[in-house]
């Protein structure tokens, strides 16, 4: 509970931050530093079970038919990351309330940190391999988006980091992915508590090699070093929390956690440790040769994450606790170290050690800090970073199986924290010591800025003398990390060791390498080393150009170069079909000698239609095969189909013959050089099509649905027209969501016909208003009749052929003839009450509405129930539920005919004329333009079309 | 039960028919080609999906006898959202010639050009790094409305000199 309590608490802290920022400024930050203060407190309250060996845990399934679970886990090892999550997170927080300003608390900087401080926490306490997953991608995210913040300088640098630690994420999702498939489970626990059961699996090697790419990723191990560096574009408190003090350790926690599985097998402890002390010799090598303050901090951190990485890998209990306290000791002095770097920027607007000078006689307090946290990072004693040093030098010592494994790996250790010493010198020295004063004016910062850096510093100071108070942590920790194993006790003095000895020599070439800075600096200057990010680029740069290479066919210019691909693949799916099927039954074939006169007719109807250059004929001969196609299904027992298709083409035609007014009736000529490569996809279409017509008649008989449907129908539902049952019953939601679509189009023809009318659409046609007296009088007789037989054909739709498409088909015939007939038709202009938003608003709210209602009584969506009153008369939901139907493809007919109608082909002088009158009338005027508008406007074009002729 | 030859025919006839005009530029032959096509793979659907038989009305023969209602449902709702697709094909052929005269597809030529700058990394020339709040298009068509005389309706893309054109041709 109080882990849910803690997670939740930290969620809502991040969700409220950019208010709080809009209220208060940047003060908010010091809000939010006591919002992590007071989880801080919530999770010390937890140290003494946990350091007694009694887990806090938490769980509830997540997704139960994979076995996730959202389980979480405290124990020593967790403690020790969320603690230094919290208390960092606390401190970065404090710094940011006076390093940013008032817009940017209100911004994004804040809300992610804290956001980032929950992933964290989740992250190290995920005691499910899915979740532990999906916090380690939200902290990538998190440190993206920070470091995003910085603007366009941080674009390469961010996706770097970006792509290197997603492809990091992706390793580890692989052997999540593989460990459940080794062991069947996705629980952190079991999987250490119960080593063998992934050990004895041939996947335990690719599992401890995915892990290692992941925390190699995330920990800026060599070769994936160089997104740490580039993500110093980011402001400071996110360089201090993100990547030094905290997400950078989550390789480190990954490897610590996994080490109850991994540690002692020899490749495990020989992949890490050479991988780990290698990056810590060269990110030291390089620290020693940036100018750049952050620079140096950027690949000390890659150098320490080496050691830590090196001494996680020794794998033994000295090692291990050495890696966690280093793990604190490190996240103090570097986090200190990136504040104090921080308000040196902030004051003097320079960052490079050239620059700076003498800035300790100015800022005497931020000087101290800054040497004292230098020195721990340098390992002097008595402080925090010696101590931890100490004791990775003990670890090192221990390193297998080889004898000669732990001197050579305590010597490049030596040889590292030698570079370290110098380098923190030089941070310290670089910036702070000198004769001259470089920046004069300037003065400390106040208390509040420095306070976050000073108290860190303070705890470097205290700890080292005092981490014997460390170590019930570090023990619960180390105990965790490796069950049944002897944990060891820190603390300060153990008499004259070896490496106590080791420590003495670092401190002794340090202090050499320092004060000969000069010479070291010309020879590293002299040596240039590839440039990491260089490389990297080079390599993104090929991805994405075999990405643009796998890609470039889809990338054909044109439609119909893109359809072709698609109808290709029609064809090759039909063939494979064909080859699968296996040769055919023996079947009767029907033939009979009239039909093939009708196909013969069809295909004429057809072939005229592909040549034809006239629009209205190729129209007209499309609608033919319309009409052709109903009849088949009159006779087949498609009645509802039948009648539907039958309206839709009407439909069609009528709409299309309004557009058509005003466009030319030429047609493009057909360029012959297309025809022929065209033609054969056309007939290598249609010959899958054919053929699968052949291959699939006569295999099933009528399917058990259809046969259940037939037989339950009316019991269930009292209809007896089962295609309208189907349709407004048995799948109202799969009708209900196609209505919508329908409803979206009339909204999307709605939107078009605002648009802009441009050029006119054509030359000057005949009068609007038809001179048709057939066309005419026959709409005047036949619109109300079609209303009267559309309302009669929703009204028996359950029982009888019809239902609410059929209906609003006949309706927008309606609708559409009135508008090509024009003058006093009705329909002639679309009467406010039918506008298409109100009518698909109106049918969704219907439809809607019918479908929700058995929910209250504890019923099943779109269930039917029965209407008070109503149901005397016939009326069902069902009916009402049709009523939506009708509502929304009547919108969609409505829309096309209001949108499309071009029977006003001075539209583009209606526009003028409206110009000339309403000079000032500006684009929201236009955009604005409802219907009743366009109306208005349809009746002045009318009138003035008449006036000049 | 036996496959007609007939429907194997008449599917093939029209679904290569419509597909012969999807494949043309023309907008509206597209439109047509649609429907066409439609037909034919509702024909199929049917045909593939159950011998013919008496309407499905209960009560009016016997259950064994008639068609099966599932597929028929389906293809009414098939139906319906072709004729939605025609109906916004045929607003854009529309648009398109309303404001292009003519109704063909183009190849996307601007598509190409910003696939080529992405490939060479650069920003457009109306990117403002400066200013990162809104999206670039946006703001600087503001700024062409304020400008635009009399309306930013003459701004239509390749519009403006043919409607100066058009104008003069008209007269007073």
């Amino acid at each position: 509970m109080a882990l849910v309590v803690l997670l939740g608490g930290l969620v809502a802290l991040a969700a409220a931050a950019p208010l709080l920022g809009r209220a208060l400024g940047r003060t908010s930050c010091l809000v939010l530093a006591g919002g992590l203060a007071a989880a801080t407190a919530l999770v010390a309250a937890l140290v003494p079970g946990v350091v007694a060996g009694r887990d806090v845990v938490a769980s509830t399934p997540w997704l139960p038919s994979l076995g996730v679970d959202a389980a979480l886990r405290l124990d020593g090892v967790a403690l020790v990351f969320v603690l230094v999550a919290l208390v960092v997170g606390v401190l970065v927080l404090a710094y940011c309330a006076r390093y940013l300003d008032d817009a940017e608390a209100a911004g994004p900087v804040p809300a992610v940190l804290v956001l980032f401080a929950a992933a964290m926490c989740g992250l190290v306490m995920a005691d499910d391999l899915v979740l532990l997953y999906v916090c380690w991608e939200i902290t990538t995210v998190c440190s993206f988006v920070l470091v995003s913040t910085a603007g366009a300088p941080a674009t390469a640098p961010g996706r770097q980091a970006l792509v290197v630690t997603v492809a990091g994420g992706l390793a580890l999702l692989l052997a999540v992915v593989l460990v459940v498939v080794a062991t069947g489970s996705t629980s952190v626990h079991a999987l250490v508590s119960d080593p063998d059961r992934l050990l004895s699996s041939p996947l335990a090697g690719p599992v401890a090699a995915l892990v290692v790419v992941a925390a190699a990723t995330k920990s800026a191990q060599l070769p994936f070093q160089a997104w740490l560096p580039g993500a110093m574009v980011a402001m400071t408190p996110v360089s201090a929390y993100l990547h030094a003090a905290t997400m950078v350790k989550a390789g480190v926690y990954l490897l610590v956690r996994t080490s109850a599985v991994f540690a002692g097998q020899p490749a495990w402890t020989a992949v890490l440790v050479s991988l780990g002390l290698t990056t810590a010799l060269v990110g030291a090598v390089l620290a020693l040769r940036e100018h750049d303050l952050k620079g140096v901090l950027a690949y000390s951190t890659v150098s320490q994450l080496g050691l830590l990485v090196a001494a996680v890998g020794v794998g033994t209990p000295e090692a291990l606790a050495a890696a966690l306290l280093h793990t604190v000791a490190h996240a103090l002095f570097k986090a200190t170290l990136f504040m104090l770097v921080g308000i040196v920027d902030h004051e003097t607007g320079s960052r490079d050690v050239r620059d700076l000078a003498g800035l300790r006689r100015v800022m005497p307090w931020t000087a101290a800090a800054t040497g004292v946290a230098a020195l721990s990072l340098g390992g002097v004693p008595p402080l925090l970073g010696f101590v931890s040093k100490e004791y990775l030098y003990e670890g090192f010592l221990t390193a297998g199986p080889a004898a000669w494994a732990g001197p050579v790996a305590v010597g490049v250790a030596v040889l590292a924290s030698t570079l370290t010493l110098a380098y923190a010198a030089r941070v310290a020295h670089g910036a702070f010591g000198g004769e001259e004063l470089s920046h004069p004016g300037l003065h400390e910062p106040s208390p509040l800025f420095l306070a976050p850096g000073a108290v860190a510093a303070l705890a470097c100071a205290v700890l080292g003398p005092a981490v014997s108070w460390l170590s019930p942590l570090v023990e619960a920790a180390t105990s965790a990390a490796l069950p049944g194993e002897e944990a060891p006790e820190v603390y300060l003095w153990h008499g004259v060791t070896p490496q106590l000895v080791l420590s003495g020599v670092t401190l002794a070439l340090g202090a050499l390498l320092f004060v000969r800075r000069d010479a070291v600096d010309r020879v590293l200057q002299a040596w240039s080393p590839p440039s990491a990010s260089a490389a990297f680029e080079r390599g993104h740069a090929g991805l994405l150009r075999l990405g643009e290479v796998v890609g470039r066919p889809d990338r054909a210019g044109g439609a119909p170069a893109q359809l072709a691909r698609l109808l290709v693949a029609v064809v090759v799916v039909a063939a494979l079909a064909a080859v699968g099927l296996g040769p055919q039954p023996e079947r009767l074939v029907s033939e009979d000698p009239v039909a093939w006169g009708v196909v013969v007719l069809a295909a004429g109807v057809l072939a005229a239609a592909a040549l034809t250059r006239s629009s209205l004929v190729l129209v007209a001969l499309g609608g033919t095969t319309g009409l052709l196609v109903a009849v088949w299904l009159l006779l087949r027992g498609a009645l509802d189909v039948a009648i539907t298709l039958l309206l839709v083409e009407v439909l069609t035609a009528v709409v299309l013959v309004l557009v058509l007014r005003g466009q030319p009736r030429r047609l493009p000529r057909t360029s012959a050089r297309r025809a022929l490569p065209v033609a054969a996809t056309a007939a290598a279409t249609g010959l899958a099509a054919g053929g699968a017509a052949w291959a699939l008649t006569g295999r099933r008989p009528l399917s058990d649905v259809g046969a259940q449907v037939l037989a339950e129908a009316e019991p269930l539902t009292g209809g007896t027209n089962v295609v309208n049952v189907v349709l407004v019953d048995l799948r109202g939601l799969d009708t209900f969501l196609e209505t919508v679509v329908v409803g979206v189009v009339a909204l999307g023809l709605v939107v078009l016909g605002r648009g802009p009318a441009g050029r006119r659409t054509g030359p000057p046609g005949p009068d609007p208003v038809t001179e048709d007296l057939v066309l005419r009088v026959g709409t005047r007789l036949l619109a109300p009749l079609m209303v009267v037989l559309g309302a009669y054909l929703l009204w028996r739709g359950h029982d009888e052929p019809g239902g609410g498409f059929i209906a609003a088909l006949v309706l927008g015939t309606a609708v559409a003839l009135g508008h090509l007939a024009g003058g006093r038709a009705p329909f002639a202009r679309t009467p406010r009450a039918l506008r298409p938003s109100l009518l698909v608003g109106g049918g969704l709210l219907v439809a809607l509405g019918t479908g929700l209602v058995p929910l209250l009584g504890g019923g099943a969506l779109l269930a039917p129930f029965d209407l008070p009153l109503l149901g005397a008369l016939g009326v069902t939901s069902a009916l009402v539920f049709d009523v939506g139907v009708l509502l929304l493809v009547l919108g969609l007919a409505v829309a096309a005919v209001h949108s499309l109608d071009a029977g006003v082909p001075d539209a583009g002088r209606a526009d003028e004329q409206r110009r000339a009158t309403r000079p000032h009338r500006d684009a929201d005027g236009e955009a604005g333009d409802d219907d009743g508008d366009g109306e208005r406007d349809d009746a002045r074009v009318r009138g003035t079309a008449g006036g000049r002729r | 039960m036996s496959p007609a030859l007939v429907l194997v025919a008449v599917v093939f006839v029209l679904v290569a028919t419509g597909v012969y005009l999807v494949l043309e530029r023309s907008l509206t032959r597209v439109l047509v080609g649609v429907i066409l096509m439609s037909n034919g793979i509702n024909v199929l659907f049917l045909v593939a999906s159950g011998a013919a038989g008496e309407p499905a009305l209960v009560g009016s023969a016997e259950p064994a006898r008639m068609s099966d209602p599932l597929p028929q449902a389906m293809v009414l709702t098939a139906i319906v959202i072709t004729l939605g697709l025609t109906a916004f094909l045929l607003a854009m052929a529309y648009r398109s010639w309303q404001l292009h005269g003519h109704d063909e597809v183009q190849d996307d030529v601007e598509d190409r050009q910003v696939r080529g700058r992405a490939v060479r990394d650069e920003t457009s020339g109306s990117y403002d790094p400066d200013d990162e709040e809104a999206p670039v298009e946006e703001r600087s068509e503001d700024r062409r409305r304020a400008h635009a005389s009399p309306s930013p309706r003459d701004r239509s893309p390749g519009d403006g000199p043919r409607r100066a054109a058009q104008r003069r041709e008209e007269g007073p």
